[in-house]
């Protein structure tokens, strides 16, 4: 289905100037013109696949607003470093409590740093670091661009001369593809304490063995795809946040819609993200 | 300060000695089966102050987002400042679009900025190798001349409507438009408030010799600010006319609007 059916199916007739090149019909348009829940979906997602082409239209195109992406950058990930640190912190500590009487059953607790450290790297820290992201990165911008969008912010700013498709949607995607991964890792290191911390609840190892154990377990074959799914994990979230807030419903009733449903799809999203990154990682037999 | 005024004479002077800076022919606009404009013919000269009046849903906002670009009509003819805007090219068309300021009836203030940061804003977007110093000393004259100098460092949110609406006029002056687009610019404000704004829309015309238009319910601010009244009706233009002939107009829907 092309934009100009999705336009005419939806009803909605040329937009607003700054959503010219992604000509994507609202949630609302989407109630009315799908006849079913699969209309619905298949709609959507056409949208939001008119929304990535345009995403990386516009981030070729000068001018490169770097000043606005560092501001996001900072503001997404350096303001989400306690909130992830202690979340992987939290996860190694109780991933090894849970998973040390099981070891020890089978008379494997020296094994207990390497199994704790590769699922930490390979698939526990990536994951619960994305989905905190999701929550709270994800919902902000949702929120925040919806907002903005109801109190006319956005058609001010391209009144202002500015491209607010590239000032506000490219930067925040481009800051939560770049900032997740970092947060992902430091999310992992801090998962380490927390196992060694784990560890010497009920035993007493050094921290060189404990980090030596760790090191002699990790191999490229475990970091690399986990850092790589990581970007995408991002890039989702950022460009998932941004397409529900800069199309969201008007009135603060679309406000709460958008910052909702972007936790939710992007959640989804970093799942199904993972499964075809395992699928990819086992094909290449990472 | 010299008012205008609104009387007859003045908006027959504007008109015949005036150029057109916006001129439409025939512009129609649809969202679907709503057909918004219908058949749009309209002018505004050069200096003048044209309020537009009209039901609610009849087209006046969509016909200065027209003008301004936030909305692309879908036939007709549409002029601003002597250039037909389909003929002109995305960069011609900014350009364009610097010289027209627009007042929305929100305010649309950047709430995450502080006052002086969303007057910076579209000076730094539009206005290349401006200075700190000519940065600093426009955003204090724009603020100035809204009466608001006390603000300049606090945040939107702790502005009052009144002070909002002055707040986001000072942002569209600090580009010095030719044109201004006025939404709504007294709706949910008091009548002291409400008076203000009108006494500052006369200022700005005065002070930028801009040419207005002013989408308004509010008739005191019609009578207070206009030149030229034109009614809007289903998307068309039904009457104009200075205030003092619409008031006295044979038509009783039109008079209705004076009542």
């Amino acid at each position: 289905m092309n934009n100009l059916m999705i336009m005419e199916k939806t009803n909605l007739q040329r937009p607003q100037n700054h959503k010219q090149g992604a000509e994507i019909p609202s949630e609302k348009d989407l109630e009315i013109a799908a006849d079913s829940v699969f209309d619905k979906f298949f709609l959507e997602v056409t949208a939001l696949t008119i929304f990535t082409l345009r995403f990386f239209k516009e981030i070729l195109k000068p001018p490169y607003e770097f000043n606005e992406l560092m501001k996001q950058s900072f503001l997404i990930g350096y303001r989400s470093l306690s909130l992830i640190g202690i979340t992987g912190f939290i996860i190694g500590l109780v991933l090894t409590i849970q998973s040390r009487p099981i070891m020890v059953k089978f008379g494997a607790v020296s094994m207990l740093p390497a199994m704790v450290a590769v699922s930490i790297v390979r698939e526990i820290g990536p994951v619960i670091t994305a989905l905190i992201f999701a929550g709270k990165v994800g919902s902000g911008i949702g929120a925040e661009l919806a907002s903005m969008n109801v109190t006319e912010q956005i058609d001010a700013m391209q009144v202002s001369g500015t491209n607010p498709f590239k000032y506000l949607v490219v930067t925040r995607v481009l800051a939560a593809t770049l900032m997740l991964p970092l947060l992902a890792v430091f999310a992992d290191v801090l998962g380490l304490f927390g196992s060694f911390a784990g560890v010497n609840l009920k035993g007493d190892v050094s921290s060189y063995l404990y980090f030596s154990q760790v090191i002699q377990s990790l191999e490229f074959k475990d970091l690399f795809p986990a850092v790589i799914k990581t970007f995408f994990f991002g890039f989702a979230v950022g460009l998932i946040g941004c397409y529900k807030g800069y199309y969201s419903n008007s009135g603060t009733e679309g406000v709460g819609k958008a910052a909702n449903s972007a936790v939710v799809f992007a959640s989804l999203m970093v799942f199904i993200i993972d499964m075809i990154a395992v699928q990819i990682t086992s094909l290449l037999q990472y | 300060m010299t008012v205008p005024g609104n009387t007859r004479a003045h908006a027959h002077r504007i008109k015949n000695n005036g150029t057109a800076v916006v001129e439409m022919e025939h512009l129609k606009k649809s969202f679907g089966n709503n057909h918004v404009l219908r058949d749009m013919n309209l002018s505004i000269y050069k200096g003048e102050n044209l309020v537009v009046l009209g039901k609610s849903g009849t087209g006046k906002s969509v016909l200065i987002k027209c003008i301004v670009g936030l909305v692309d009509p879908d036939e007709g003819k549409l002029v601003i400042l002597g250039q037909d805007i389909a003929e002109l090219k995305e960069k011609e068309l900014v350009e364009i679009r610097k010289k027209i300021g627009f007042l929305f009836q929100s305010s649309a203030l950047f709430d995450s900025m502080t006052v002086r940061e969303n007057l910076e804003f579209p000076l730094r977007r539009q206005v290349h190798g401006v200075t700190k110093e000519e940065m600093d000393s426009r955003v204090k004259e724009a603020l100035q001349n809204v009466g608001l100098s006390e603000a300049i460092d606090i945040m939107p949110s702790e502005l009052s409507g009144g002070m909002r609406k002055r707040l986001g006029l000072a942002r569209t002056l600090i580009l010095k438009p030719e044109i201004m687009l006025y939404d709504e610019p007294t709706t949910g404000l008091d009548p002291i408030t409400s008076k203000e704004i009108s006494s500052l829309i006369l200022k700005v015309q005065k002070i930028y010799n801009t040419s207005s238009i002013i989408i308004t319910h509010d008739i005191e601010c019609a009578k207070r600010t206009a030149n030229r009244i034109v009614i809007i009706k289903d998307g068309i233009c039904v009457a104009e006319g200075s205030y003092t002939d619409l008031e006295k107009s044979k038509d009783a829907w039109i008079r209705s609007f004076f009542e």
